[in-house]
């Protein structure tokens, strides 16, 4: 028997690290895959949901937050590569087009 | 030994779940970005393992298919398409990391507070249980898990599920305009 404070434990640690992530590395792949991290610690929180109230919405969602997960990393991975051709970096502190 | 086996067999989500927070942190302080990749396709695999432990078998497979077999290929190709050695790697992390670590120990400290409350507190922990019984068995045998969820999708959620094809589309188009090379 899976006890509810440990799911969230655990998707609160995933969550946290993917924010640490997105907010301290340069490379802007980390930074998708760190969105990704958090993206299954909402969905680990979704299916503990629909265990706990006894309905499928919980785990139909998470299926839905997997598709949409993968066109956003198709869309960004594509942002990616167009950045590297016009700019030659990905990293995204030498990105500063519109700096004053 | 024994006793620790036993309490591993219990506890198989808490686990899975620091093996998934293990590889996160693994690819959040790698410095190659191909380890990233790989710390990343670990965590997404501990995670399906939990989608198991909590009998989301569906679920599961899903997250093996997507993300093993999808989205960690074309993180694989980028990073092979993108010279990391052409570009000066000047430091691993941001200029402001001592604000970004300190707001995230801060919001790390204020969690862990309401968890302690829920732990220790004077409510006991409710374990996960299933509140109608076919239900329960509905989500509990892998062949039905799956009737379940797509009685749950195509008869509950069917508007956000063609909502998503729509957007699948969408980003199809898109990630091939800004992919292609331009002609002029």
């Amino acid at each position: 028997m899976v006890s509810m404070n440990v799911v969230l434990f655990i998707s609160f640690l995933l969550f946290s690290v993917g924010v640490a992530g997105v907010l301290i590395r340069r490379n802007a792949l980390v930074i998708l895959m760190c969105v990704e991290l958090m993206l299954n610690a909402a969905n680990l929180n979704l299916v503990a949901f629909a265990r706990h109230s006894g309905t499928v919405g919980g785990q139909a969602f998470a299926l839905l937050v997997m598709g949409l997960a993968a066109a956003e990393v198709a869309i960004g991975l594509a942002l990616v590569v167009a950045l590297y051709r016009k700019k030659d970096t990905i990293q995204v502190d030498q990105i500063d087009l519109l700096k004053g | 030994m024994e006793n620790l086996l036993a309490f591993i067999g219990r506890n198989m989500f808490l686990v899975f779940g620091l093996m998934a927070v293990g590889g996160a942190v693994a690819l959040v302080f790698s410095k190659n970005a191909v380890h990233s990749v790989v710390g990343f396709l670990f965590s997404m695999l501990s995670v399906a393992a939990c989608y198991l432990c909590m009998s989301a078998e569906f679920l599961a497979v899903a997250q093996l298919l997507v993300y093993a077999g999808g989205i960690v290929v074309l993180f694989l190709f980028v990073v092979m398409l993108v010279e990391m050695t052409k570009f000066k790697e000047k430091g691993l992390f941001q200029v402001q990391t001592p604000y970004a670590v300190a707001a995230v120990i801060l919001g790390a400290v204020a969690f862990i507070g309401v968890f302690w409350s829920t732990w220790f507190g004077p409510s006991a922990a409710v374990p996960l249980t299933l509140s109608s019984p076919e239900l329960a068995e509905g989500l509990n045998v892998a062949s039905q898990n799956a009737e379940a969820v797509s009685r749950g999708l195509f008869a509950g959620y069917l508007l956000p599920f063609e909502i998503l094809s729509v957007i699948l589309l969408v980003a199809l188009v898109g990630a091939v305009t800004l992919a292609k090379k331009e002609r002029n």
